[in-house]
């Protein structure tokens, strides 16, 4: 008997032993298999990126990359999809080095992963191999960059915009505002529109916010954030002077006048809980307009997406300024940064690559029509085609979709490098010496932001409260280390 | 050596007991014991290079962001005064509702009324804020439009207005899990001897007098084990019902503010690692020194209660 429990017991023992063994190992495994007995070999890397379309056929895809990176690179790359919603509640954890991937995409920029030291140093690298990169970005790569290291690749995407109003152009049309329209120079002129439009179209809310309640109102605004809201460059980056954008005049107005709109009833009670932004929302003809980010796209993209169509009152010219959001970094703890890297710039730079990355394999999951523009084959759509994942590096580097801006390769490239730019372009903010006040600093947020920024609140009462509980959690400390590192960075 | 062979000879003799505890024990010792060695990262700057147990020790640092506001206090007052509530109002509650479905002749009609009772805790979360929304919102609200207005009364916006909060989220709590807490009670009821009950009724007992003197004692056990457990959770919080049923409202969050909100409103940006494992140290000690102050207490007062 006591045989059996001593069995029993180290049977116990060893499973919990192994069970324990392999989550630690399962990296170390993976690394050495891939690894560097034999340097002269192929390289494998491994990409992580969320996505919202379609991979059952990522091996047959992944073959076809793979016959171009041998011969160009000596590299085969393996991409793992996600979906977007498991990715974001899994990007801490991709972060936190415990997985085998060596490259990893950032939404919503890289200082977080800055931040936990997850980001090769790609200086040399991009030097030696990146050229095509630093080619075609210019001084928008500095976006990736850290006192004066390269740590991340940002895309080349529209880096060029400002804030404007985004409305239906058909609602326009119907009740003959077209004039008033083209009139409307400031946010406080738009207010006779959505009079109209009220009166017209009870059943339509005249103003939603463009994210629902998950992101304020305010979020892409004709100052330069700088990477996060605490302390700004107003003007889109005129100067260089650092400034608490709540308790600018401009800040103030803005409120006002969502308030005031409030109060109209142009927006409705109980904007600051409604979580479909404009886009779901005018989908069902439930909104007229809102606030958003504006950029020479807009109003085809808008339109495409939504299906009516859509036009713009840009409430200031773009500026081209560091909005860090999508980047993609190698991983710190990688075994492959050479790699990596080559392939980033192949992706990059090569249109086959970044077709096959994007669309799949010509014949089997797209076609080329007569206008030279990507679309799916005959009987196919979005559910049934097996492959379409839509990710990219660059929004240049392969064929148009058919829904596309016919133009607009060529649009962007102009409007990214003829609009005038921010003093601050390409500056990231290191946060790792303010992390308690900026925690604090996301909750007093949480409870202000939203609220003042949708109109809900009234600023009269709240504005000043909200400035003093900034205050009280830090806000100044926040933008003099912002200063001094945006005085550092450009070389004061 | 004495206390070793006693536990040889209990091994011995009820072997098959512990045979069967064996999976459970193995899925402890790898989900919940193993872990624990994560909590090193509370107290270090976490880097991928450095790793779990390499990284930077930076000895309390982490913990400062929890203290160092004016939030902490209110946060932990939310905390703690929802969680007594959730506690002694819950004991009422589901021994009450327990009691009721209990004294249900019917086999039919208690399978009935268990089922609904039950349903809610079924739902996520989201969808509980949705019906809340239903009822609560300025512009559709089922509670503005159809029973104030029609009454001549003056609309109210939930989202806005703080006081109305406390007695929602406890409301909504209670309709949610009363189902799954009074399942306890209500097994404890069936076991209860019903001589106890046949004789009582003998000697001329009321309804509530066999309920306050057989009913009650017999869970007696039964409430001290489960309200210890809730005492050692005082500090966490249900994050669904204090994050989404209020909706994110900014307005509201001096009542819907409790120490996982905070944790989630203020490091959901910068995903830092250490501060979080901080914060889940902190509320796991100041659980377990609970547990345990509330246990020597219970085996003072009667001892045979305690559950350890």
């Amino acid at each position: 008997m006591k045989k059996l429990i001593a069995l029993l017991l180290a049977l116990a023992m060893v499973l919990a032993l192994a069970a324990c063994g392999n989550s630690g190992s399962s990296t170390g495994a993976g690394t050495s298999a891939e690894g560097g007995d034999k340097p002269a070999q192929i390289e494998k890397i491994r990409i992580y990126v969320p996505t919202s379309g379609k991979y059952d056929d990522i091996d047959a895809v992944m073959e076809k990359v793979n016959e171009i990176t041998r011969e160009k690179i000596a590299v085969e790359v393996e991409f793992v999809p996600f979906q977007f919603g498991q990715w974001f509640g899994q990007y801490s954890l991709f972060l936190s080095g415990t997985e085998d991937v060596d490259i990893l995409v950032n939404y919503g920029g890289f200082l977080n992963a800055y931040s936990q030291g997850a980001c090769y140093d790609l200086t040399d690298l991009i030097q030696q191999y990146g050229q095509d990169i630093i080619a075609m970005e210019g001084d928008y790569l500095k976006g990736g960059v850290i006192d004066g290291r390269q740590y991340a690749l940002p895309i080349y995407a529209v880096y060029s915009w400002n804030m404007g109003i985004i409305y239906r152009q058909d609602v326009v049309e119907e009740l003959g505002l077209q004039d008033q329209v083209a009139a409307v120079k400031t946010i406080e002129d738009w207010e006779p529109i959505l009079a109209a439009v009220k009166e017209a179209k009870p059943d339509m809310t005249p103003f939603v916010t463009s994210s629902g309640s998950t992101a304020p109102n305010f979020q892409y605004g004709t100052w330069d954030d700088l990477g996060n809201k605490y302390g700004v460059l107003m003007n889109g980056g005129e100067t260089s002077e650092v400034v608490n954008l709540f308790e600018t005049e401009e800040y103030a107005r803005l409120c006002n006048v969502m308030h005031d709109w409030n109060v109209k009833g142009y927006s409705s009670k109980d904007i600051q809980t409604q979580t479909d932004g404009f886009t779901v929302l005018t989908q069902s003809d439930a909104a007229f307009c809102t606030l958003g980010q504006v950029d020479f796209n807009t109003p085809f993209y808008q339109s495409t997406t939504i299906g009516k169509p859509i036009n713009v009152v840009q409430l200031a010219p773009a500026v081209g300024r560091t909005y860090n959001n999508v980047t993609y970094i190698v991983m710190s703890n990688t075994k492959h940064p050479e790699a990596a890297m080559k392939f980033l710039n192949l992706w990059f730079s090569d249109i086959e690559v970044g077709n096959l990355i994007k669309y799949g394999i010509e014949g089997t999951h797209y076609q080329v029509n007569a206008d030279g523009m990507a679309e799916y084959l005959p009987g196919q759509d979005a559910n049934s085609c097996t492959y379409h994942i839509g990710a990219s590096i660059s929004n240049v580097n392969s064929i148009r979709w058919n829904t596309e801006n016919p133009d607009y390769a060529q649009l962007l490239i102009d409007s990214n490098t003829n609009s005038p730019k921010s003093v601050a372009l390409g500056f990231a903010f290191n946060t790792e010496n303010v992390t308690n006040e900026i925690t604090q600093l996301d909750n007093v947020c949480a409870k202000y932001q939203i609220g003042l920024e949708s109109g809900a609140m009234d600023p009269a009462t709240a504005l000043p409260e909200f400035i003093q509980a900034l205050k009280d959690a830090g806000i100044e400390k926040v933008i003099a280390e912002k200063q001094a590192q945006l005085d550092a960075f450009l070389g004061k | 050596m004495q206390k070793k062979s006693s536990l040889m000879k209990k091994l011995k003799k009820y072997w098959p007991f512990y045979f069967l505890a064996l999976p459970g024990l193995i899925y402890f010792f790898i989900n919940n014991y193993i872990p624990m060695g994560g909590l090193i990262l509370a107290f270090e700057k976490y880097t991928v290079s450095g790793g779990i147990f390499g990284s930077k020790k930076i000895g309390f640092q982490n913990f400062k962001f929890l203290f160092s506001n004016a939030d902490a206090w209110i946060m932990t007052r939310n905390t703690l005064l929802y969680n007594i509530v959730f506690i002694l109002l819950g004991l009422v509650i589901s021994i009450l509702t327990a009691y009721f479905l209990h004294e249900l002749k019917s086999n039919m009609s208690r399978k009935f009324y268990q089922t609904v009772i039950l349903f809610p805790s079924l739902l996520s979360i989201i969808i509980v804020s949705y019906l809340a929304n239903a009822l609560l919102a300025g512009d559709t609200g089922f509670i503005n439009n159809h029973i104030l207005l029609p009454l001549g009364l003056e609309p109210i916006s939930f989202y806005s207005e703080k006081k109305w909060w406390p007695f929602i989220l406890v409301f909504v709590h209670f309709w949610q899990m009363t189902g799954t807490s009074c399942i306890l009670y209500l097994a404890n009821m069936s076991a209860i001897d019903p001589s106890l009950y046949e004789a009582a009724s003998m000697d001329g007992a009321t309804r509530w007098q066999s309920f306050f003197n057989i009913t009650i004692p017999c869970l007696v056990p039964t409430i001290i084990t489960l309200t210890i457990l809730a005492v050692g959770k005082i500090f966490n919080s249900d994050f669904g019902l204090f994050y989404q049923v209020p909706m994110n409202s900014g307005a509201i969050i001096d009542v819907t503010q409790t120490i996982d909100t905070y944790v989630y409103r203020g490091l959901m940006n910068t995903a830092n690692l250490g501060m979080s494992a901080a914060a889940c140290f902190y509320q796991s000690v100041v659980g377990f020194c609970l547990v345990m102050i509330t246990n020597s207490m219970v085996r003072r007062i009667s001892s045979e209660n305690a559950m350890f």
